[in-house]
């Protein structure tokens, strides 16, 4: 049922009107249709980028594939949560010096554990356009802990500008996502996996 | 007459087709797309004849609308304070395109130079951010101008009255424009590059030769000859508009170069993966059809 919903949604309806409507771009997405797990990161401008991002799976990937969300920020109420968790199938975790739950990098770790997918902004929270902010460890430590995972960069460039943090009306922009091959971490330590994950993004911006 | 576009088009298709086995460059590529927005604005027209023609007008506001939008993207003179003024602009699509199709024929015309041209720099004022404001007042309605007035005029060619002694109608002329001013670039990139040699506008366009110019102005005006009957035109009428267009389509083109230059870009978009944007393709039928529209309008509809 989700399923269905998500395609519906996603598919149908999200893809052709950010295409046309807002102008959006999808460039060497094709690379990853035929994995069945991966981590998706990218850089973060806009609410946008996360609908971007989940239109351009297929029906398979769909459903096993969660967006990484602060539930400080989409769990304020219960009704944003469930909406969240439905129709973006949102995992919400909560920000690593928040609350007591559980962890939150155990909860991705088990997400991973069953063979689903994750879509990741390692700079935690919307910063300025078209620039890369500091890096939160968390990637790192997921790629350190499933070195066979693979991960795809993917450079968003000029979401920023149809939605920018704080604004509320969409206005048509011309953007783009750039995606990079898939690939797994080489280093072992999780600064040098930040790293190498950063000059990925980075590598892609210059096209 | 939609068999003999469809014809005109599989030739093209096939000649460049033959071009690019021969000498795949950059210019053939040029040629190739360009036939492939022809093929679009004929699929379009086809449609809009057999079916109904609010698909046209649909597809042109579209058109309109996409233009604007690359525009508003890649230019350097609009401030990140303007996003919301420049939605305004984006309404100002659908508006025009209503007068267009209802054939409201003074809103149309006025709606974006007098009302437009007022109302995007009163909402920039009640914005409130003086610093470069006058840069936005200008720009924004420039580019209004630019993909919205103009390319609207036409979708309304096909909301002429009809003229007794003329069956074809409005479809007719917004073929017969559509089809010169594409050819034309044609024709002056193909004189160009067999006999260019004294360039035009070095700084903007090093491609652009007074040879390709001439060679493609009497191109344009023999096809414009074999084409009359696609307007009620006399013969002489005809050969005018065919220099018009020639014209007005070269310095369409000019101006996109120039601003192309500016931006420091080569194309102006991505709209096809490889290829131009669409101000690219629409850049000399953004001069030349309002021209040929009352060119029209004044000799036959005033």
């Amino acid at each position: 049922m989700q399923r269905i919903v998500l395609f519906v949604v996603y598919r149908l309806i999200m893809r052709p009107l950010l295409r046309f409507v807002l102008g959006i771009k999808w460039d060497g997405e094709s690379d990853f249709r035929r994995y069945k797990q991966f981590i998706l990161v990218a850089n973060h401008n806009s609410h946008i980028d996360t609908m971007a991002l989940m239109s351009s799976l297929t029906l398979k990937q769909l459903q096993n594939t969660h967006p990484v969300a602060a539930s400080t920020y989409f769990g304020k109420n219960k009704w944003l949560g469930w909406l969240s968790t439905f129709f973006v199938n949102t995992i919400l975790i909560e920000r690593s010096h928040e609350g007591n739950g559980p962890k939150a990098l155990d909860v991705l770790h088990n997400h991973l554990q069953k063979g689903h997918s994750l879509i990741y902004f390692p700079e935690g929270s919307r910063g300025k356009p078209e620039e890369l902010q500091s890096f939160h460890k968390g990637i790192g430590v997921l790629l350190q802990q499933n070195p066979e995972l693979n991960y795809i960069p993917v450079w968003i460039q000029g979401t920023g500008k149809i939605l920018p943090k704080g604004a509320h009306l969409p206005v048509p922009f011309e953007a783009t996502l750039t995606f990079g091959k898939p690939r797994q971490a080489h280093a072992s330590n999780v600064d040098a996996i930040l790293d190498e994950v950063k000059n990925a993004l980075l590598s892609l911006k210059t096209n | 007459m939609i068999a003999i576009i469809f014809a005109v088009l599989v030739f093209a298709s096939v000649l460049f087709w033959i071009m690019g086995k021969f000498n795949n460059g950059p210019q053939v590529q040029e040629l190739k797309t360009r036939t492939k927005s022809w093929w679009i604005m004929a699929a379009i027209f086809t449609i809009a004849a057999l079916v109904d023609p609010a698909v046209s007008f649909f597809a042109f506001g579209f058109l309109s609308f996409s233009a604007l939008r690359e525009l508003s993207s890649i230019s350097k003179n609009i401030r990140t304070e303007d996003r919301s003024i420049i939605f305004w602009a984006y309404l100002a699509v659908p508006i025009q395109y209503y007068f267009a199709y209802m054939g409201w024929f003074e809103p149309f015309l006025v709606f974006v130079p007098v009302f437009m041209f007022t109302w995007i720099p009163f909402v920039l004022v009640l914005k409130g951010h003086t610093k470069d404001i006058a840069r936005s007042m200008s720009v924004i309605p420039t580019h209004l101008m630019f993909t919205v007035f103009s390319i609207s005029h036409l979708a309304y060619f096909l909301s002429l009255q009809k003229l007794s002694n003329f069956s074809v109608g409005g479809r007719g002329l917004l073929l017969f424009v559509v089809f010169l001013t594409e050819m034309n670039d044609v024709f002056q990139f193909t004189w160009g590059k067999l006999f260019g040699r004294h360039k035009i506008i070095k700084k903007v366009s090093p491609n652009k030769t007074l040879e390709g110019f001439i060679g493609g102005l009497i191109s344009t005006i023999v096809a414009a000859y074999f084409l009359q009957f696609l307007t009620p035109f006399k013969t002489y009428e005809a050969l005018g508009a065919g220099l018009l267009i020639a014209c007005t389509g070269f310095v369409g083109d000019i101006i996109v170069s120039a601003i192309k230059r500016d931006f420091g870009l080569k194309d102006t978009g991505n709209a096809i993966k490889g290829h131009g944007g669409i101000l690219d393709r629409i850049d000399s039928l953004a001069i030349s059809s309002p021209f040929f529209f009352y060119y029209t309008y004044f000799l036959y509809y005033s």
